[in-house]
């Protein structure tokens, strides 16, 4: 390159683009260009720096921006030249406010002004910049302030400035629709202009208003029908023509125009049949502009009210399109076709062939394939998605397949099978959304009432999925859905026994030990069918290898499996008549209600009233006796700043009294509920309900004052001694102090909370001690509560049948929709983890254990 | 409309970068946007090379850009595609909504390329480099707001040439730039 000298910028800038060119590494590249705004910084700044030198920092800057670093430092210095007399400064400057700002900058602001000024210059040219500058900065509020210039540029006698004023008021219109309603008129005005130009730049904003109102301009039907004519009839001056076109982008949009105007309306597509079809046939195919014109020509076709004649001309196009050699060509072509199968399905018998030959070329055309049937078009895609190595191609495929899938499905079989294999050959790279949609479809069925077809439909998922489970690799969402399908109806029409069922789950789990997730549903499915078959009377006989399972998994490290297990166990050492209850068959779809008052306790809670208890104090109320509590702090701050809420903190209560529904209750791993606001609320219901029996849970409320007194802030009464400021502790905290509510014995907890205030004492030393022993501790720390819940469920049911009956309803609301893991047990697990405590936990639960 | 042009090298670094809706914030997802190019390009994900290979014979000019501008643009930009072509060793992108057709972006993309052409004779990647105002200012004859203003090219050539003979005249005071008017 000679030429390097002729560009007039100084030999700075050559070197700077030079090192910046050969720099080899991106760490390399930055140092550069911080050296560089360094540079800039002082020099620009500086008083001294003449004016043209002060345009080449200007492109510089420009130049280090566009590499991707800040000079935000240099914007005002942009806005400067703006204001300078020099053109070439002056579009400099513009050029460097438009690339620099956005329209919502506070600079814009200085900027006004100027532009304003420039609006009415007599050159046009400073006109033309201006108006660029119009259509990239200005923003609502400033666009009364330029609105009249703009509007008055309309009538400038020269194109180019008519132009892009029109352009200018299309922007705005995209900008503020209001701003300029009234205005809307001018741009049928200018359809008329005498310069072909600028009624090409009012085609734009038409195009915009007739998508959004066709109605509005069905009497423009003629006209631009007219103008079209005449573009095709090569009426415009030959500097319009390119490649030998008359206009194409002129007649592109025209065509895009009629299309909109012409759909479902007779009428209006009557006038359009002898114009559109004449275009088609004069089409030079030869051509890359050509073939966009065609292109346009039968996407019009496609919209406009059928024609036979036009339906036929447009086939023709896309089979010259789909034997083409260009690959644009070819994926037009099956856009193409999509649009038209809409109208005439069979053009798409004839073009299969071509079509498979396109699959071989781009992935891409897959997303075309919703022109064929489903089955056909899948059986293509399955192939092609197996041979692909990359991931991204492949996730973009599994999605479309599912896509269509859910859309062209011919029969519900047809469906699952078609899934499985997705998930076979591509599971771990689909949306866990997918998985969901799968369970909830078997679940469902298909929404009409046929139960024959539904059990059906769940049969044969099942028996597919008994074939399918015994391959090595599958990927875990697959086998998640397989678990869970199984769990719901693996016995459900008989055909297979539970042993046989439950050994096949056991074999999923033991051949996938790392995957905690399929674990877990695995062990689900199993306490499923253990709970139907004691529900259904028959007698249970567990195997032996799920009984090892089960061991295995109840001293597991995951929470969440050791949970599992103890309800599975649990579970199984109920009668036929709670089972029932907790597991009721195929519930899935059921809406389970919460009461969320707990109405049922009210009676409860009179009578305890009734023989002295304290009465319930709202949180409102507490709150100001305590306000040593983060989590009350906020809630204060919530409500007295009740203005200011975001809505994302109201979310998760419409979740919870709406979507207990189908498969959020059908179990609890389908979805994930990370509010803990919401699970304290679940919560509530479970942990009062034992409670409230009078003998049975007597171990369990100890736990539960033990929890208390380790982090939580005791009682409403009393001063608060823990520093805890994590959120779980403090709803856990909630939840036991409501409940404490509810219990009737207050000197037990009297005498419990003067030692706990004892043990609150204890001196910092020993709270630093505890801190660095805690890692150590809370391994075996959590699993101590759940082993004392054990032995509290064991002895509920044999002590008192019908209590457990009838808290089993909440119960297993509660374990149904908390989630991850129903802390109902493992209260202290989050909180162990996530806090430090005051004190130290082991010894607090020796000394309750003991 | 079109949603933004961008010019780049082989190398991937960029040229021209020029977005109608809204600014691309510096830095943010640059690497990301050289990603989803390469793969636009048709260069396996994941390839090592530095380069930019040539686009593969099995693909058309054609791509989705959903995903390729990372998470704080793809609701802005869902919907739209791309048209990437080559020309020598730099890679023009339009990035366009469905209101466009596919197959005149690509001609107003040769327009572009022509008129760059008959400004610069013959035109290089060094003469971007330098006069990227210059060819800024050529864009904005051709792009308007995100809508195409004019495609004729030798009227674009006749339109910068008014502007740089104006900007001559008054730029007689200061000598000592010659600026790219003498081309």
């Amino acid at each position: 390159m000679g030429s390097q000298g002729g560009f007039g910028q100084s030999k700075e800038f050559l070197d700077l683009i030079k090192s910046i060119g050969e720099c080899r590494s991106k760490a390399e590249e930055d140092r550069i260009v911080l050296r560089e705004i360094e540079t800039l910084k002082t020099r620009l700044s500086s008083p001294n720096t003449p004016k043209f030198k002060l345009k080449e920092y200007l492109i510089r800057l420009l130049y280090v921006e566009m590499l991707g670093h800040d000079a935000s430092f240099g914007y005002i210095h942009a806005v400067k030249m703006t204001h300078d007399e020099n053109l070439l400064l002056k579009r400099t400057g513009y050029l460097a406010v438009t690339l620099f700002l956005n329209e919502d900058h506070d600079l814009i602001i200085l900027i006004v002004n100027t532009i304003q000024k420039d609006l009415k210059s007599d050159n046009y040219l400073v006109v033309c910049a201006a108006l660029n500058a119009v259509c990239r900065l200005i923003n609502e509020e400033t666009i009364p302030a330029v609105l009249p210039q703009v509007v008055e540029l309309l009538g400038h006698q020269k194109e180019a400035v008519r132009k892009k004023a029109v352009m200018a008021l299309h922007r705005f219109y995209q900008r503020a629709p209001g701003s300029v309603s009234h205005l809307i008129s001018n741009f049928r005005k200018r359809l008329c202009d005498n310069d072909p130009g600028v009624m090409g730049a009012a085609l734009c904003p038409l195009f915009d208003l007739i998508t959004i109102d066709a109605d509005a301009y069905k009497d423009l039907v003629v006209s631009f029908v007219n103008i079209l004519k005449q573009v095709a009839e090569r009426r415009l001056p030959k500097s319009y023509d390119y490649h030998q076109m008359p206009a194409p982008f002129i007649q592109i949009k025209l065509l895009k125009i009629l299309a909109l105007l012409g759909s479902g309306d007779k009428k209006a597509s009557e006038q359009m049949y002898t114009i559109v079809g004449d275009i088609m046939r004069k089409c030079d195919s030869t051509s890359n502009i050509g073939n966009a014109i065609l292109y346009e020509c039968i996407c019009c076709v496609s919209s406009l009210h059928p024609n036979p004649k036009l339906l036929e001309a447009a086939a023709d196009a896309i089979s010259k399109f789909l034997k083409s050699d260009s690959h644009n060509l070819r994926y037009l072509g099956i856009d193409a076709l999509s649009r038209l199968i809409k109208i005439s399905p069979e053009i798409a018998e004839q073009h299969q062939l071509a079509v498979i030959d396109c699959l071989e070329f781009e992935y891409l055309f897959v997303c075309s394939f919703s022109c064929y049937k489903a089955s056909m078009s899948l059986n293509l895609a399955f192939p092609y998605m197996i041979s692909i190595s990359d991931n991204h191609y492949k996730t973009e495929i599994a999605s479309r397949c599912v896509e269509l899938a859910e859309q062209f499905a011919p029969s519900n079989q047809w469906f699952i099978q078609a899934m499985n294999k997705v998930f076979e050959h591509a599971g771990d790279l689909v949306n866990a959304k997918v998985a969901h949609n799968l369970m909830r479809l078997i679940a469902e069925g298909f929404g009409e009432d046929d139960d024959a077809a539904d059990t059906q439909l769940r049969s044969s998922a099942v028996e597919s999925y008994l074939q399918i489970m015994g391959e090595p690799k599958l990927p875990s969402a697959f086998l998640q859905v397989i678990c869970w399908v199984l769990g719901e109806y693996g016995t459900a029409d008989g055909k297979y026994s539970a042993s046989y069922i439950t050994g096949k789950l056991c074999d999923v789990a033991e051949a996938h030990l790392a995957d905690d997730t399929v674990k877990a549903y695995a062990i689900t499915a199993l306490m499923k069918i253990y709970s139907f078959e004691i529900a259904a009377g028959r007698a249970v006989d567990v195997l032996p290898e799920c009984q090892s399972l089960i061991e295995e998994m109840l001293a597991s490290h995951s929470t969440d499996l050791q949970q599992r297990a103890y309800e599975l166990q649990a579970i199984l050492n109920l009668d036929a008549h709670a089972v029932e209850k907790i597991m009721p068959m195929d519930s899935t779809c059921d809406d389970i209600e919460i009461d969320k008052s707990l109405s049922f306790l009210n009676g409860y809670v009179q009578q305890a009233v009734e023989n002295g208890a304290q009465p319930y104090i709202p949180e409102s109320e507490r709150s100001g006796m305590s306000n040593i509590s983060n989590f009350k702090s906020q809630e204060d701050h919530e409500s007295s700043t009740h203005a200011l809420r975001f809505e994302a903190y109201e979310l998760p209560k419409p979740v919870l009294s709406q979507n207990v529904p189908p498969i959020l209750a059908s179990s609890t791993e389908l979805v994930p509920v990370p509010e803990p606001l919401y699970v304290a609320d679940i919560l509530q219901p479970a942990t009062s309900a034992p409670s409230g029996s009078d003998a049975g849970p007597s171990e369990l409320r100890l736990r539960l004052d033990g929890v208390q007194r380790k982090w939580g802030k005791p009682t409403y009464s009393s001063a608060t001694p823990s520093t805890s400021s994590n959120d779980t502790v403090k709803i856990q905290n909630e939840a036991t102090q409501r409940d404490s509510v509810g219990i009737s014995n207050s000197k037990t907890r009297d005498v419990s909370y003067d030692s706990r205030k004892q043990q609150v004492e204890i001196s910092p030393e020993k709270q630093k001690l505890a801190a660095s022993l805690f890692g150590v501790v809370s391994k075996s720390d959590g699993r101590q509560p759940s082993s004392s819940q054990k032995i509290s469920k064991h002895q509920n049911p044999t002590s008192d049948k019908s209590r457990a009956a009838k808290t089993a309803a909440p119960d297993t609301a509660a374990v149904k929709t908390s989630q991850p893991p129903p802390d109902l047990l493992d209260l202290s697990e989050p909180s162990v983890s996530s806090s430090a405590p005051s004190v130290d936990p082991f010894k607090q639960w020796k000394a309750f254990l003991i | 409309m079109i949603r933004g042009v961008i010019i780049m090298n082989d190398q991937g670094k960029p040229r021209l970068i020029r977005f109608y809706e809204f600014q691309l914030i510096f830095g943010c997802c640059w690497s990301i946007l050289i990603r989803g190019l390469r793969l636009a390009c048709g260069e396996a994900a994941g390839a090592g090379s530095k380069h930019l290979q040539n686009r593969a014979e099995n693909v058309s000019n054609f791509v989705k850009v959903d995903s390729l501008f990372g998470p704080s643009y793809d609701h802005q930009l869902a919907g739209c595609a791309a048209c990437v072509q080559n020309f020598c060793n730099i890679y023009f992108v339009f990035i366009f909504d469905n209101s466009e057709n596919e197959l005149a972006m690509l001609d107003l993309m040769q327009v572009f390329v022509e008129t760059l052409d008959k400004c610069f004779s013959n035109v290089c990647e060094l003469d971007i480099v330098f006069n990227f105002n210059k060819v800024h200012t050529i864009l904005d004859e051709i792009i308007l707001g995100g809508q195409v203003l004019e495609t004729s090219s030798s009227d674009v050539v006749m339109a910068v040439e008014d502007i740089s003979k104006l900007e001559k005249n008054s730029n007689s005071i200061i000598p000592s730039i010659p600026g790219w008017q003498g081309r």
